[in-house]
């Protein structure tokens, strides 16, 4: 209900003393050249302006200053009051896409959800997920599933979209994405380009991810084309309504595979299967894990390596601190953390680059220069998305691919 | 001419003007709401804040100058038809010199940023207001901000040695250098400290720096009366010992920093004292204990030392998040967190709290103390009900008294937060009461001096 996001969003917003602190680890805002609307605290403030006219207190053209929230949440940590500027930027997102405040929705973030929930992949290519499989097979008993969710597999359309939508200018893409949020099927026409080298890389991680789970003795079952992607795009653009029906979709094609298990490898997959579905999926009962809970710590040879980490939004700055990734390292490699790490880790831009490609970049590159200036010789990512943002040297290795590096002969 | 446009010839794309954009420029972290400004520059070089100013005096644009908008006083929140100068853009450390004890930064950096980056030197700028993690260095000169170490290191004062300003007519000068001392003439760099904006904008500072001390601990002693808590401190700095930080909370305050921090404090305990003692590795025991026991001649219900960095560190956060976790406190949604600053010689502490807390129960408020007890500074934080006149009415004569209190005893109206919109009445007040009329005269000249139509923060501080 419309109504219970206004009520929800005033409580929020409410506890702020615009003190600033959150400010102070925003990554957007200096990013967008301290352009306070899209900053932390300047969202604290334009979440009330949005509570004030949709009241009737005139217009307000407030989209960008929500959707450009990367929705790391680090602002929670240092605010004095408990304010969680990114939840006022979520529940604003839901209120413009559920149409709360007219002439705010944003038509490309309405046209993935709608395609989405379409095809149950935000690009309309599930089929084109499972490529990586290859040769390899699925145990159909077990009733561990491993759910890659199509996050590795997208990151090979994320440049070519981008690159599409800038050949095509801001006004012919904002009137594309409308056409397409009508006509889902529209999407299959586009030219979607695909980025061979990033393919081959993520398909390279998710092999690697397999081979770890079996190296530990894990059978899995995978759902392969008929694997549905987990509906992250739907809840973070705010569409809450289409995510509930969306999950309870994706809940049915999980539990019917016959799954008890469900190990997924991405840290976005993990939090909103684990921390979000039981809240939109009645019974939802499948135990989450990531792929790390399983692995044999005895089978890596341990080394001295120099190596830094970058530790996801959505493991390190959620309601419970999920530290295995970081711990597994420890067991392998000498470990060095830059500056903003823990409850302080900094987004890498990813979640903003459909929308705000540009402040993605500069996010990103800031964050890499960070991690580059700990010294340490690699720079080690757990998530598709930081991965592919951060991947500006030969030093970033994603973590499945140098955890199987380290696999004991 | 278009006003809009002819700025926009200069400052290009750096200039915000849509409604929207602007909103957040209204706020700063007071109480105050300010007026939609005509426009926002975000300017990235001294030169284009030149011309800027050069534009601004030939067409009497009133300008107003931001940092981290983190002023307890309406002194950064524009009024009506200002021009937003913001230095966020100014974010660079540019210069570290350890031998002689100095660093160039930009005025954008966030102090807490300045120090992180000066102990990879084994250094530290000492001024740390309770905002430091979102405060800048410009703004913090422009206030002459103090905070938790301001008990052994001073103000920021103390603290700077040059400055480079661009003045109301476009002009950019250096005041002062690199030196830790000069004497050539009027102090420039003195002036510029405190003045909130209205002489200048500052694009530069050559800061102090000093050693970080080798070892520090920390007592914390818990009191059921507030004069206790003055009577500890004015024997403690009595017997020659000067906290590197000493700071008290009352029971308001350690409630909401157990609601939104999670600490924890005894059931009885009515205020608390944070004392922390800087030493070398080998004394740093004995300095513990000698001021420990110097603290319990007050009968104070429990004390306890810590030496645990993590320990600190939490209760320092928390301490200077205290501000902000009071709104917790608040019975109901229309009310406001009206910050009081005052500063009275420490020996007058005891009178000082005490009368304090009979104006809070003659005027029927709540109001949270906490503050700086070193250096004599209390915060009196008012729970401020802007839907209810009379209450607001009542906020009103607290805050005369209460600076009234700071007056009768040898203090000043305004510690560490400036003046602003919000003591301008009382600056006049503490002039007046201490028959200093003809410094408010000087003030003005001097004013005029650099800013002869009156264009830089007009309606703070002073009325020109």
């Amino acid at each position: 209900m419309i109504s219970d996001l206004f009520e929800e969003l005033e409580s929020e917003v409410e506890k702020c003393i615009s003190c600033g602190f959150c400010e102070s680890v925003c990554p957007t805002l200096p990013a967008a050249g301290y352009d306070l609307w899209k900053g932390a605290r300047g969202r604290v403030i334009m979440g009330k302006e949005l509570l004030s006219a949709a009241k009737g207190n005139g217009t307000l053209n407030v989209s960008d200053s929500f959707y450009s929230c990367l929705d790391c949440h680090a602002c929670l940590y240092v605010c004095p009051a408990g304010v969680n500027a990114g939840k006022v930027s979520h529940i604003s997102k839901s209120i413009i896409a559920g149409d709360g405040i007219p002439g705010n929705q944003n038509p490309l973030a309405r046209m993935i959800a709608m395609v989405t929930m379409h095809y149950m992949n935000p690009l309309g290519i599930g089929e084109k997920c499972a490529g990586w499989f290859t040769g390899m097979k699925a145990d159909p008993d077990s009733t561990d599933l491993l759910y890659t969710g199509n996050m590795y597999q997208l990151m090979a359309y994320t440049d070519g979209m981008n690159r599409m939508r800038e050949r095509m200018g801001k006004g012919m893409s904002k009137m594309m994405s409308s056409l397409i949020a009508r006509f889902p099927g529209l999407i299959r026409l586009a030219p979607m380009k695909k980025d061979e080298a990033t393919a081959l890389k993520m398909d390279s991680t998710l092999s690697n991810i397999a081979l770890l789970l079996r190296k530990s003795g894990i059978s899995f079952n995978y759902l392969a084309e008929d694997e549905p992607y987990p509906g992250t795009f739907i809840y973070d653009l705010g569409y809450l309504d289409l995510f509930e029906q969306y999950a309870r979709k994706v809940a049915k094609i999980l539990r019917d595979s016959g799954a008890r298990r469900i190990i997924t490898v991405d840290p976005h997959t993990y939090d909103l299967l684990k921390n979000t579905y039981p809240k939109y999926v009645e019974g939802f009962d499948l135990e989450v894990v990531h792929y790390l809970d399983l692995i044999d710590g005895s089978s890596f040879s341990s080394g001295s390596e120099s190596i830094t980490y970058h530790e996801p939004c959505h493991f390190s700055l959620r309601q419970d601190a999920y530290n295995r990734p970081l711990e597994t390292l420890r067991s392998v490699a000498s470990v060095s953390l830059p500056p903003r790490s823990g409850r302080r880790t900094k987004c890498c831009g990813g979640p903003d680059e459909l929308i705000f490609p540009e402040l993605t970049h500069r996010v990103s590159q800031n964050r890499y220069d960070e991690l580059r200036d700990t010294g340490a010789g690699k720079i080690v990512t757990a998530c598709p998305i930081c991965f592919s943002n951060l991947n500006k040297g030969p030093e970033v290795v994603e973590i499945g691919d140098y955890l199987a590096s380290r696999l004991k002969n | 001419m278009d006003h809009l446009k002819g700025l926009s010839q200069i400052l290009g794309s750096n200039l915000i003007i849509e409604r929207e954009q602007k909103i957040p420029y209204m706020t700063d972290a007071s109480y105050y709401q300010g007026d939609l400004p005509m426009a926002v520059a975000l300017p990235d070089t001294p030169e284009q804040i030149s011309k800027v100013m050069r534009y601004c005096q030939e067409n009497s644009i009133p300008v107003v100058a931001r940092g981290g908008g983190t002023a307890l006083t309406g002194s950064s929140i524009p009024l009506k038809d200002m021009l937003v100068i913001s230095l966020a853009r100014f974010d660079r450390i540019l210069e570290v010199h350890p031998e002689d004890r100095y660093a160039i930064v930009e005025p954008g950096v966030k102090l807490d940023s300045l120090n992180q980056h000066l102990e990879k030197f084994g250094f530290f700028y000492p001024p740390d207001p309770a905002s430091s993690i979102a405060a800048t260095v410009g703004g913090s000169i422009s206030t002459n901000a103090g905070g938790l170490r301001a008990s052994m290191y001073g103000t920021t004062k103390n603290w700077i040695l040059g400055l480079e300003v661009v003045l109301p007519d476009g002009n950019l000068i250096t005041t002062g250098g690199k030196v830790l001392k000069r004497t050539a003439g009027y102090d420039l760099t003195a002036l510029m400290v405190g003045a909130e904006g209205t002489l200048g904008i500052i694009t530069k500072a050559i800061v102090k720096i000093w050693p970080i001390v080798e070892s520090k601990g920390r007592i914390l002693a818990y009191y059921d009366s507030i004069e206790k808590v003055g009577s500890s401190i004015s024997e403690l700095k009595g017997k020659g010992i000067t906290p590197l930080i000493a700071e008290f909370l009352d029971k308001i305050t350690m409630h909401s920093l157990s609601q939104t921090r999670g600490l924890k404090f005894p059931e009885d305990a009515n205020y608390m004292l944070i004392i922390d003692i800087a030493s070398t590795k080998e004394s740093i025991g004995r300095e513990l204990n000698q001021a420990e026991e110097i603290l319990k001649k007050f009968y104070p219900i429990s004390t306890e030392i810590t030496t645990d960095q993590e320990a600190m560190d939490r209760i320092y956060e928390a301490r200077k998040g205290a501000y902000s976790s009071l709104l917790s406190e608040r019975s109901s949604m229309s009310e406001r967190v009206v910050i009081g600053d005052i500063v009275v010689p420490a020996s007058e502490l005891p009178n000082a709290l005490r009368e304090s807390e009979e104006k809070v129960k003659k005027y029927s408020l709540t109001v949270a103390l906490f503050g700086h007890i070193s250096d004599g500074n209390i915060h009196a934080n008012i729970y401020a009900d802007i839907a209810d006149q009379d209450h607001m009415n009542r906020v009103e004569s607290f805050q005369h008294d209460f600076a009234m209190i700071a007056i009768r005893h040898g203090g000043s109206v305004s510690a560490e937060h400036g003046v602003g919109l919000e003591k301008k009445e009382l600056l006049k007040m503490e002039l007046e009461e201490t028959n200093n009329q003809h410094v408010m005269e000087i003030m003005r000249s001097i004013r005029k001096a650099f800013d002869p139509n009156g264009i830089m923060n007009r309606g703070k501080m002073f009325d020109q």
